[in-house]
């Protein structure tokens, strides 16, 4: 009697002794993340790469990021690759410059038992991950609050990007389809901002110079100079649709009063920090589909529930150009002040 | 060659500055010792770069004790298109030029042939590179052409045919895409396979590297053509006044600037298996960096191939290393900047005590 329940005892203590060493195990098994981006000096790049390193904190489980960060094409960016799979990376997070010429390492990758996923832009590769914004529905929502805003009826002008820019020619094609459902809305001009601040602002300027009648603008994210535009025109406002980027989320709520109205439509580039999440998922053998489109949100300053989530979100200290859109839920887990740190573990 | 140190090449390769110390050298024979020490000081680039490699080789190594086959291959992959560019910019500026359209005519060669080679065989994929290199080699004659007959500045019109080469580019191919099949792309991406050897220690991209060079570059070096390269290069006035056809010099300059740029191009599609016209925007400037650090003086007339190349091969491992040692990748410009300098002052330096003796 006694002795079966001193033996009771020894196996719950080795079970529990086990189960601790396991969970010892575990912390030590953490992994090493490798991150590839090919365009420097671009804020919501740098903002990408931060909240891969946040979300790599959060994660309690990644022991080292490893950034390859260079401006390159293809080339430099398969030597990049190439260099993380020898630094013994478990998964690698790649903001791809080529859609085909990054496959081959990729598949080099796999073979080797690294994660790949691919953010912001899409790879064909079979064996990698994709989580993109989706750039189509982006133009499409936006440019639905915006004709939804006007009635159905009205002049607008549509801001685009750079043309033959893959993100460019998708929300373009979610513009134009948005467009067809109202047959009275009328497209009096289109220009290519470029992505550029000063480009955007000038052609603004133009346009109200030029007499024509505007009710709506839509901009591919060059946002609060062209409302800025306005303001300098002595013109009262019309609805603008923007970004997520902090100062145009601020005039939403500043400008409310002297009645602009408008909507912010999120491309986050914390898809960055996503990525890794679904990374570090599927290394713990947990299922995620390989495409993977996050569908993007639109705030708008028309109720006060929605001024209040602006509210929220703006944070009047931040850059203008900041992305204030900083994390995509259910994946990552980081917290505003992380992303802001940008320091990895 | 390099491996021949001879006495004769090695004034030659300084051009004019050893004219004076020239004929004594014919009288006495001096030890072997004396020979190698006045090689090697002659030669800085010749014996220093080689040995600068060894070094960042085994830095690399001892960061990354498991360097393996693989990272060789990395290794030759990344330099290649670089080694290209660079090989193309050192003949432009030993002939005493210079050529900014280098970016640009590695780009027309990549987009032609991702664009024709898409749906081509292997053996029409090699037929339609040897046209490719042709182009190139006349596109270079174009450059070296206007630089001749204009007499606007070789800055100048490089700069601008940069820019009408780039935007050809473009209507060649105005997205990334198009291919090359897969037999013509192993030759860089593949490693050595014969009948008789395979080595995945020998990555191809190494020898084509290697082959490249001394197929293009050895004849030159070995004839009258290489010596003429040199003669305009170091003092042009004195080339033309002992019976140099200075322009024709100078055009052919610029041939194997375009040759060596289409190789480049060609390297590219290989390495990437695709098009990009963009793609060659990096290569330019790079390769300038790498002909600085290989020791070839930017006002012409003085380095050698084997600098430029090493030096390729040292600029691609700077980012590799940095990767191993996970250090904040935008130190990447700043070492490779630094390195420039370090490099030029060394070589001022030896040049100074040079002056001195």
């Amino acid at each position: 009697m006694k002795r079966s329940e001193k033996l009771a005892y020894l196996s719950l203590a080795s079970v529990l002794c086990a189960l601790a060493g396991a969970g010892a195990a575990s912390a030590a098994d953490k992994y090493v993340v490798g991150v590839s981006n090919t365009l420097i000096g671009n804020g919501w790049r740098e903002e990408m790469i931060c909240s891969i390193k946040a979300q790599a904190e959060a994660s309690g489980i990644v022991s080292k990021v490893v950034v390859a960060n260079r401006n390159g094409g293809p080339a430099e960016q398969i030597a990049d690759l190439r260099n993380l799979i020898s630094a013994g990376v478990n998964a690698i997070i790649v903001n791809p410059s080529d859609r085909e010429a990054l496959n081959p390492v990729i598949k080099q990758a796999a073979t080797k038992g690294i994660v790949v996923v691919a953010v912001d832009q899409a790879v064909s590769a079979p064996e990698a991950y994709v989580l993109t914004n989706d750039q189509v529905a982006y133009g499409k929502v936006g440019a639905t609050w915006l004709f939804e805003h006007l009635k159905g009826k009205g002049n607008v002008v549509e801001m685009r990007g750079i043309d033959g820019v893959p993100a460019d020619a998708d929300r373009h094609q979610g513009f134009t389809e948005a467009l067809k459902n109202y047959p009275d809305i009328k497209v009096v001009a289109s220009t290519f901002t470029g992505w550029a601040l000063n480009k955007g602002a000038q052609q603004m300027k133009d346009l109200l110079a030029s007499g024509k009648e505007i009710d709506g603008v839509w901009t591919s994210g060059i946002d609060s100079v062209v409302v800025d535009a306005f303001k300098t025109a002595q013109k009262s406002y019309v609805p603008v649709v923007g970004a997520d980027n902090n100062g145009f989320v601020g005039q939403l709520i500043n400008l409310k009063g002297d009645g602009f109205s408008g909507a912010a439509v999120t491309n986050p580039p914390s898809v960055g920090g996503a990525g890794l999440a679904v990374a570090l998922d599927v290394l713990q053998k947990k299922d995620h589909p390989h495409l993977i489109k996050i569908t993007p949100e639109v705030w708008d300053n028309t109720t006060d529930a929605n001024l209040e989530n602006l509210k929220k979100v703006y944070d009047a200290k931040l850059d203008p150009f900041y992305s204030i859109d900083f994390e995509v839920k259910p994946y990552t887990t980081y917290t505003m002040p992380q992303i802001l740190a940008c320091k990895g573990p | 060659m390099t491996a021949a140190p001879g006495k004769s090449r090695a004034s030659e390769r300084n051009g004019g500055a050893s004219d004076a110390s020239a004929p004594p050298e014919a009288d006495q024979r001096p030890s072997i010792a004396a020979r190698l020490h006045r090689f090697m000081r002659r030669n800085p680039a010749l014996v220093g770069m080689p040995a600068l490699l060894v070094l960042v080789l085994a830095v690399t190594i001892l960061v990354h004790p498991e360097f393996g086959a693989f990272d060789l291959q990395s290794l030759a992959l990344g330099a290649l298109p670089l080694a290209m560019a660079a090989a193309a910019q050192t003949v432009v500026v030993l002939s005493g030029g210079i050529d900014l359209s280098i970016g640009s005519l590695m780009a027309v060669s990549n987009v032609l042939a991702a664009s024709t080679m898409q749906h081509a065989s292997y053996q029409e994929a090699l037929l339609l590179a040897v046209l490719i290199l042709i182009a190139g080699a006349v596109q270079g004659a174009l450059n070296g052409l206007i630089v001749v007959l204009s007499r606007i500045p070789d800055v100048v019109v490089t700069l601008t045919t940069g820019f009408i080469w780039g935007g050809v580019a473009l209507l060649i191919l105005e997205k990334p895409g198009g291919g090359a099949p897969e037999g013509f792309l192993n030759l860089a991406t593949g490693t050595l396979c014969t009948d008789w050897l395979c080595s995945a220690w020998v990555p191809n991209a190494l020898i084509l590297l290697v082959t490249s060079v001394l197929l293009v570059w050895l004849p030159v070096r070995r004839t009258r053509i290489g010596l003429l390269i040199y003669a305009i290069g170091s003092d042009r006035i004195a080339a033309f006044r002992s019976g140099v056809n200075v322009e024709l010099t100078r055009i052919l300059a610029y041939v194997f600037g375009g040759l060596f740029s289409a190789i480049g191009g060609l390297a590219l599609t290989m390495t990437t298996g695709i098009g990009a016209p963009l793609a060659g925007t990096y290569y330019t400037l790079s390769g300038l960096a790498a002909i600085v650090i290989g020791g070839v003086s930017l006002t012409g007339g003085r380095g050698g191939m084997l600098g430029p190349v090493i030096a390729a091969l040292l600029l691609t491992l700077i980012p590799t290393d940095l990767i191993y040692l996970d250090i904040d990748p935008n130190y990447g410009q700043v070492i490779q900047g630094t390195l420039i300098v370090l490099v030029v002052m060394i070589g001022g330096f030896a040049a100074f005590l040079q002056s001195r003796k």
